[in-house]
């Protein structure tokens, strides 16, 4: 564990070497990328003067409550469908159907429906997520182990009992593993929908701005810091897997 | 009444390929087992042991022929099962006592009874000190002397066990067989021991029985005498290896 924590930097330091070079030598143009210090410089300034912590709060407020809805709504169908082949046959086709179509590309329809506001964002956000975990869900069913199942079956636990006590355990590596891949996709579509749906707060709605008025450096600054929020929610959901799915891998 | 009466079992599995025929695993199998006995069916790797075991326990349907627990049929019967993998027939997310615990909780026992059982089992094959690890914390030999616990503290009416020492080394495999006979001592439920070790049917059983490869034929039936309870020196006894050597000729020279 400890040897870990210098591998951690050599790719983004190498990233950044290539940064700092490029921009300073002015290979490419500093009007589409600026040097790293200057965006350093803006990153602080953002943070200092307290401008970025609206943007982040409703970001993260929309991601967060987009993906608690998923996963209320998801994860049940999702062990659901694994369970039941009945259950499964009705809604795959469904399920599969629209997983194949990007989520911001039915902007038009949740408009429709949810209004300009918020709603729409995390209407939009849920939904994508939700196919995500209803898939992850679902596998971590189908691939629980049999023979788990038909031990359990003649010691005579069965029905709910056999899904609580050994179904729904078996599934949940596979959940955590959605719930990881279903935040930061969730993060992904809220910034998008703060770029394209009215919004005055919002990290979207402030890379949009900038790129629009040509402030790229603070368009990075804001990119960083949304890169930065799905690494750490990211993180924060492994350490709340690895304690719960204690057993996992092993 | 016998405990466990088998008469002409046979069994046929369809090929997933549909050209080849049906392979033929179970050839008229007829055996019976008195109440409290300890019999070990011997044969070779893939000859059909975990097929006869799935049809004893009701888990798999026989192509023809008859089985009786108790008179009962195999549905209707109390089977503790256990199975040669651990790893994938136990809870990893449970602790050892929990492993246990699950045994009793398709039943009416109380959480307190369900716990003094457990740790009763638990204290029998000297694991009480790991009651509260996980199951993956465990060696693999106290992994299987676990689902040993479990099938015991289900209280059933027969034990099946399929080879469940066949992942361990020798000497692991010979300490595990000695506290396998002292819980089943205390309760002597009828079991069936399936193995491909000569050593540990003979070590364990009241009874061989020989199988022959696929199709399984039973070849002969051993009688063990030797006194109860076994211990590690009978291995090297002439009596051992006598019935040893009585049961290599049997299973070798194939007819
Ligand atoms: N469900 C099944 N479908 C088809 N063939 C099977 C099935 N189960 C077992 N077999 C075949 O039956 C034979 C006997 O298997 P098994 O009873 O597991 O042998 P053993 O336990 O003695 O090693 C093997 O050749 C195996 O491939
Ligand atoms: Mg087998």
């Amino acid at each position: 564990m400890k040897h870990k924590r210098p591998y951690y930097f050599i790719a983004p330091l190498m990233i950044l070497i290539a940064w700092s070079i490029t921009a300073n030598l002015g290979i490419i143009s500093p009007l589409f990328l600026p040097p790293p210090q200057t965006v350093v410089l803006e990153l602080t300034h953002l943070f200092v003067s307290t401008q970025i912590i609206p943007d982040i709060a409703f970001t993260l407020y929309r991601t967060i409550i987009g993906f608690l809805i998923a996963g209320i709504i998801g994860i049940p169908i999702g062990l659901l469908m694994g369970y039941s082949d009945k259950i499964y046959h009705s809604l795959e086709f469904i399920v599969e159907f629209f997983r194949s179509i990007p989520a911001t590309a039915l902007f038009p329809l949740f408009l429709l429906f949810f209004g300009i506001g918020d709603q729409s964002k995390i209407a939009i956000t849920s939904w994508a997520a939700c196919l995500v975990l209803i898939i992850h869900s679902m596998y971590g069913v189908r691939l629980g182990k049999e023979l788990r199942m038909k031990s359990a079956n003649t010691l005579r636990v069965k029905g709910f009992a056999l899904f609580q006590k050994v179904i729904f355990p078996e599934a949940l590596p596979q959940i955590f593993g959605g719930m990881r891949i279903a935040i930061s996709l969730s993060l992904i579509i809220v910034v998008v929908t703060e770029m394209f749906i009215g919004t005055s707060f919002g990290l979207g709605h402030r890379i949009l701005d900038a790129q629009l008025v040509y402030n790229l450096a603070e368009m990075y600054a804001t990119i960083i810091t949304t890169g930065a929020i799905g690494f750490l929610i990211n993180k924060s959901i492994i350490r709340v897997e690895t304690g719960v799915v204690h057993w996992n891998g092993k | 009444m016998s405990a466990i009466e088998l008469r002409k079992v046979c069994k046929k599995f369809e090929q997933a390929n549909k050209q080849l025929r049906n392979l033929r695993v179970l050839d008229n199998i007829s055996l019976k087992a008195k109440k409290g006995e300890f019999i070990a069916v011997f044969g070779p790797n893939g000859c059909g042991k975990t097929t006869l075991l799935n049809i004893i326990a009701g888990i798999e349907k026989s192509s023809s022929g008859s089985v009786r627990i108790d008179g009962k049929c195999p549905a209707l019967a109390k089977v503790g099962f256990v199975f040669q993998n651990y790893n994938e027939s136990m809870l990893p997310w449970r602790t050892a006592l929990g492993n246990i615990e699950l045994a009793m909780e398709g039943q009416k026992i109380s959480k307190k009874d369900r716990m003094r059982i457990a740790e009763h089992y638990l204290k029998k094959v000297g694991l009480s000190r790991h009651k509260n690890k996980y199951f993956y914390e465990l060696s693999g030999g106290m992994k299987q002397l676990i689902a040993i616990c479990r099938a015991f503290a289900y209280d059933p009416d027969i034990l099946l066990m399929d080879e469940p020492f066949s992942s361990l080394d020798y000497s692991t495999t010979r300490k595990m067989e000695l506290e396998l006979l002292n819980v089943w001592r205390e309760t002597a439920k009828t079991t069936i021991f399936v193995s491909h070790d000569i050593d540990e049917a003979v070590f364990l059983a009241d009874k061989v029985i020989v199988f022959s490869k696929r199709p399984a034929r039973v070849k002969g039936i051993i009688e063990i005498d030797l006194p109860r309870p076994r211990k590690l020196e009978m291995l090297s006894s002439k009596a051992f290896i006598r019935i040893r050597n009585k049961m290599l000729r049997l299973s070798e020279y194939e007819t």
